[in-house]
C-alpha cells in the first residue's frame, strides 16, 4: 500500500499541502540573499589549468591575463568531497518540504549565467543564495511537479558581485514505478487439469473444481472425476470463507522464500473441500483449529498470486 | 592565434561542429575538474542504482564545454556576458554529444550565439551565449 | 499364498555414520557381501534384486560390483520409505513363483553427507507430473518438509484424540533408551528423558527436534531365498509369515489431507489387515514389533492402525513404559530410526530377524513372530517375520 493514500493529495493546486508550499516559498524568498562562506582557495592556477583540460578548452587568454574562466564561477565555492555542506541556506527548506510530500524526482531545467567581470587570480569568492520562486504545481513529462528557482550571486572581497547564475528544477513526484520483484522460489506446477485455479487466484476468485455432469466438487482438482468418469469439468467461485481443520507452525529447517516462524493450515470450506494455504495477518500463537479465516490473495512476485487465510471476524 | 572581431561575424553565420565523445575518462574526469563528487557522474554501479543507464556529464560541465564551443570560434579575445541553457536529456558516458551554433543576433556591440548539444537522446542542452569581440582594428 | 513359502536367509550392514566417506554404490556393494556371508551364499547364487525407487545404485551396478552374475528378476518399490517391507514383499513374491530362488534387497544412501530429505527443495513442485501438481498444493506455503508434512496430522491427531506432545515424548525416549544399549546406533550410550525432549526446539510445531529420526549414511541388505532353502543354510532364517503393500483411498505422498479425518493412516490399515490375514495371526501373539518411526506421532497411529490398541489409545498404551525392552509391547529394540540410524526402515527388517534369531543385544524373551511396518503417511508395507 503506498504510504500516500490516506493523505490529501498534495498534486493539486489549493490542496492545504499546496498552499503550505507556496507559504514556504513565500517565507523563504523573503530572506532575501542569503551569505555562505567564502571559497576555501582563492582562483588559482592549479584548478584552472585542471578545468581547461578536462573540458579540452585551449583557450590560451586564461593563464595568459591570470583570469577564470567565467564557467568556473560555481566551481570555486563547490563543497568538497568530504567538507562539510556549507551554511543552511533558503533552498534546502523547500527543497525537503517537497521531498516530505513526494515530489522526490529532482531534475534542472535552467542554468543562466551572468558574468559581470572575469575573476582574478587570487581572489577568494563568496557565495549568496536567494530564493526566488515556487511554481506550480504542474503535470510534466515526468509526473506532477514544481518548478524552484533560485539565483546565487558571486561576490569579490570587496562586496562586488563578480557573476550570478539562475538555476530551476524541477521537484516532480516520480510516478509508481513497477519495481520488477525477486521471483518467488517456491513456485506451482500448473498443468492444464489445474490452470484454472491458479487463473482463478489471480483474478481474485476460490475456484473448486465441480463435475459439470454429476456436479460433485473436488479439491485438490483432476482431470476426470471418480464419481461418473466426466472429463467435464467446470467450478464453482468458493465464497472464502474457512475453518482452520489441521496448522503446523514451521521453526526449522529455513524455507526459500518464507520467515519462520510461518503458519500453514489445512482450511475446511463450508463447500464441503479442504484446501491447504498459509495463515497470514495472525500470530502463530492466536491460530488453533476451528479458527475462523477468510481468504485473501498474496501477490508474491509479480506472476504468481497465493490464496492465504487471515483470521475472520466474528 | 587566430582571433574574430566584431566586424567578422555576421548575422546566420553557423560555427563549425564540434563533437566529443563522451569516454568515461571525460564524464569523470571533467566532474572533478568542477568539483563535482555526486555518485552518479563517476560511479557507474551507482549512477544505475538511481535508474540512469550509465553515468553522465554534469551541468557545471554543460555550462563549460558550451563556453568552450563558443570560445573555440571566437579565439582568445571574446568576452562572455552570459551563458544561458536549457537543460534536455542526459548526456551519457558512451554517447557522443554534437554542438552546432548559429549566431542570432548582433546588437549595441553584443553578439548572441544560439547553441545546441545534442545526444544520441536528443537535445542535452540548447540556449544562448551573449558575448563581445574587439571592435575593428 | 505367499504365506511361510520364502525366509529372510542373510543380513548385512555397513556402519551407520553421519559422513560416510564412501560412495553409495560401495555402501551397497558392502552390505550385499555382508548379507551374502551371513547367509553363506556366494555372490553367483543371487539372481534377483529388489531396491526403492528412491535408490540412487541400480541393481545391475550393485551386481556388478559384487559379482552377482545374471538377473532374472528384478524390481524397484515406490514411495520413499513406504518401500522398505516391499522389497521383501517382491522378493518373497518372486521365490515364491519360481521367478527367482535367492533374491538380494538393499538399500544404500549418503542421506546425511549427501542429499537430505529433511532439507526444503523448491524444486519439489516445479514438475507438471502427478507428483510434482500434487506438492503443488502444498510446497507454494513453505509446507514442503518431511517434519512439517507430518505435523499436519500430528496436530489433527492432539485435537482429536487429547494426545500431547509429552506422548510423543514418550516414543522418542523409548527408542533413545533402546539405543543407549545398542552398540551399532549412533546414539549408543545418549539416552534422554522427558524433559529433555520437552525442552528441545520446535521444528514444526507439534514437533520437536526429539520428535525427528536422526538422518544417517549406511546402507542395509537382505537376502531372501525360499523358506526350504534357508533351512540349510549357514545361519538359522526368518520365515516370511506375511507380507503386504497398502495405500490408502485418496492417497497422497505425505500429505493424504483432504480424506478421512486425518487422525488415523488408513494405508497402514490396508497393511494390517492384509498381515492378520495371511498370517493368522493376532496382535497378541507378536512379540515385539518394528514400527517405523521418522517421527514420532506415527508410531501411535501405527499402534492404532494395527490393531495393538483401540483408536485414540495409544497414548495410554505408551504410558509406563510401554513400548520400552519390558513393556507390554517392545517395540523397535535396537533403538529405531531415531535411535539407531535412518536407513529408510531396512534396519528395522534386519534387527527383526536378530529378533527371530534371538542375537539381538537387545533380546526380547521368547521371539516366535515379529510385526515390521515400513514409511507411515506415504503408501507403505509390513512384514510379520516369524521363527522356523
Amino acid at each position: 500500500m503506498s504510504p500516500d493514500t490516506d493523505r490529501a493529495d498534495p498534486g493539486k493546486p489549493g490542496t492545504s499541502t499546496d498552499r503550505d508550499l507556496h507559504e514556504l516559498a513565500v517565507k523563504q524568498a523573503a530572506l532575501g540573499q542569503v551569505r555562505g562562506a567564502a571559497a576555501v582557495d582563492p582562483v588559482n592556477v592549479p584548478m584552472i589549468r585542471h578545468w581547461l583540460d578536462a573540458m579540452g578548452d585551449t583557450n590560451p587568454v586564461y593563464l595568459d591575463q591570470g583570469i577564470a574562466p567565467p564557467a568556473m564561477a560555481q566551481v570555486w565555492t563547490m563543497q568538497g568531497v568530504r567538507r562539510a555542506a556549507g551554511q543552511h541556506s533558503p533552498v534546502d527548506d523547500v527543497m525537503s518540504a517537497l521531498d516530505a510530500v513526494g515530489f522526490t524526482g529532482v531534475v534542472a531545467t535552467n542554468c543562466e549565467q551572468v558574468y559581470h567581470r572575469y575573476a582574478r587570480l587570487g581572489e577568494r569568492l563568496t557565495s549568496a543564495i536567494r530564493f526566488d520562486d515556487l511554481a506550480g504545481p504542474k503535470r510534466t513529462a515526468l509526473g506532477e511537479g514544481y518548478f524552484a528557482t533560485w539565483t546565487i550571486t558571486w561576490h569579490a572581497e570587496s562586496g562586488e558581485a563578480v557573476a550570478e547564475m539562475m538555476f530551476r528544477v524541477l521537484k516532480f513526484r516520480p510516478p509508481p514505478r513497477a519495481v520488477p520483484r525477486e521471483p518467488y522460489p517456491l513456485r506451482p506446477a500448473v498443468n492444464r487439469d489445474t490452470a484454472f485455479f491458479w487463473d482463478g487466484v489471480r483474478q481474485g476468485e476460490l475456484r473448486v473444481q465441480s463435475c459439470a455432469d454429476c456436479g460433485e466438487l473436488r479439491h485438490p482438482p483432476g482431470p476426470i472425476c471418480p464419481h461418473c468418469r466426466s472429463a467435464n469439468r467446470a467450478y464453482r467461485i468458493a465464497g472464502g470463507e474457512g475453518t482452520v481443520y489441521s496448522y503446523v507452525v514451521h521453526h526449522h529447517p529455513p524455507v526459500p522464500g518464507r520467515e519462520p516462524p510461518f503458519v500453514v493450515a489445512v482450511v475446511a470450506l463450508p463447500e464441503g473441500v479442504r484446501i491447504v494455504g498459509g495463515i497470514v495477518d495472525c500470530p502463530p500463537e492466536a491460530v488453533g483449529i476451528g479458527m475462523a479465516v477468510v481468504v485473501t490473495y498474496r501477490q508474491m512476485d509479480d506472476e504468481l498470486v497465493l490464496p492465504m487465510w487471515a483470521p475472520r471476524e466474528p | 592565434m587566430r582571433t574574430l572581431r566584431e566586424d567578422q561575424v555576421e548575422l546566420g553565420a553557423v560555427l563549425p561542429e564540434l563533437s566529443i565523445e563522451l569516454t568515461p575518462t571525460v564524464v569523470v574526469s571533467t566532474a572533478l575538474a568542477t568539483m563535482d563528487f555526486t555518485p552518479v557522474h563517476h560511479d557507474v554501479e551507482g549512477a544505475r542504482a538511481q535508474g540512469s543507464a550509465d553515468i553522465f556529464l554534469n551541468i557545471l560541465t554543460t555550462m563549460g564545454l558550451v563556453e568552450r564551443y563558443v570560445t573555440d570560434w571566437t579565439g582568445p579575445a571574446a568576452v562572455i556576458r552570459r551563458i544561458n541553457v536549457k537543460l534536455g536529456v542526459p548526456a551519457y558516458s558512451g554517447d557522443r554529444l554534437l554542438f552546432t551554433g548559429t549566431v542570432t543576433s548582433i546588437a549595441s556591440g553584443e553578439i548572441t550565439v544560439e547553441v545546441r548539444g545534442k545526444v544520441s537522446l536528443g537535445d542535452h542542452a540548447t540556449g544562448t551565449v551573449a558575448l563581445v569581440l574587439p571592435a575593428r582594428r | 499364498m505367499l504365506r511361510a513359502r520364502a525366509a529372510i536367509a542373510g543380513i548385512g550392514a555397513t556402519d551407520f555414520s553421519k559422513d560416510s566417506g564412501r560412495s553409495e554404490l560401495r555402501l551397497a556393494a558392502e552390505a550385499v557381501f555382508a548379507a551374502l556371508d551371513d547367509a553363506g551364499l556366494a555372490p553367483s547364487e543371487v539372481d534377483g534384486m529388489v531396491t526403492y525407487t528412491q535408490d540412487a545404485n541400480q541393481e545391475i551396478a550393485v551386481a556388478r560390483e559384487v559379482g552377482i552374475g545374471e538377473l532374472s528378476f528384478f524390481s524397484r518399490v515406490e514411495y520413499g520409505g513406504g518401500a522398505a517391507c516391499g522389497t521383501v514383499a517382491h522378493a518373497a513374491m518372486a521365490v515364491a513363483t519360481g521367478m527367482a530362488d535367492t533374491v538380494v534387497c538393499y538399500r544404500a544412501f549418503n542421506e546425511r553427507s549427501g542429499r537430505r530429505f529433511g532439507q526444503p527443495d523448491a524444486r519439489l513442485g516445479g514438475q507438471p507430473s502427478s507428483q510434482g501438481l500434487e506438492m503443488s498444493w502444498h510446497v507454494p506455503y513453505g509446507l514442503m518438509t518431511p517434519a512439517a508434512w507430518v505435523a499436519m496430522f500430528a496436530q489433527r491427531y492432539m485435537h482429536v484424540y487429547g494426545a500431547t506432545s509429552e506422548d510423543f515424548g514418550r516414543v522418542a525416549v523409548a527408542m533413545r533408551r533402546h539405543a543407549a544399549t545398542n552398540p551399532a546406533a549412533w546414539f549408543h550410550g545418549r539416552p534422554i528423558t522427558l524433559a529433555e525432549h520437552q525442552a528441545s526446539r520446535w521444528i514444526a510445531e507439534p514437533l520437536r527436534l526429539l520428535d525427528c529420526c536422526q538422518e544417517s549414511d549406511g546402507a542395509v541388505a537382505l537376502v531372501v531365498t525360499s523358506a526350504e532353502r534357508a533351512r540349510d543354510l549357514r545361519r538359522s532364517a526368518a520365515v516370511i509369515t506375511a507380507a503386504a503393500q497398502g495405500a490408502g483411498a485418496g492417497q497422497m505422498m505425505m500429505t493424504s489431507y483432504y480424506r478421512d479425518d486425518m487422525a488415523g493412516l488408513p494405508e497402514m490399515s490396508v497393511v494390517g489387515r492384509r498381515l492378520w490375514e495371511m498370517s493368522g495371526l493376532t496382535p497378541a501373539d507378536i512379540q515385539t514389533a518394528i514400527l517405523y518411526d521418522h517421527f514420532t506421532p506415527f508410531v501411535l497411529t501405527q499402534l492404532e492402525e494395527l490393531g495393538f490398541c483401540g483408536r485414540g489409545e495409544a497414548a495410554g498404551y505408551l504410558q509406563d513404559g510401554g513400548i520400552e525392552l519390558d513393556g507390554r509391547l517392545p517395540v523397535n529394540p535396537h533403538g529405531g530410526q531415531l535411535g539407531e540410524a535412518y536407513i529408510h526402515g531396512m534396519n528395522g527388517i534386519a534387527e527383526a530377524v536378530r529378533q527371530i534369531r534371538g542375537t539381538s543385544v537387545n533380546q526380547v524373551v521368547g521371539v516366535a513372530n515379529v510385526l515390521v511396518t515400513a514409511g507411515t503417511g506415504v503408501p507403505t508395507s509390513g512384514l510379520i517375520l516369524s521363527a522356523p
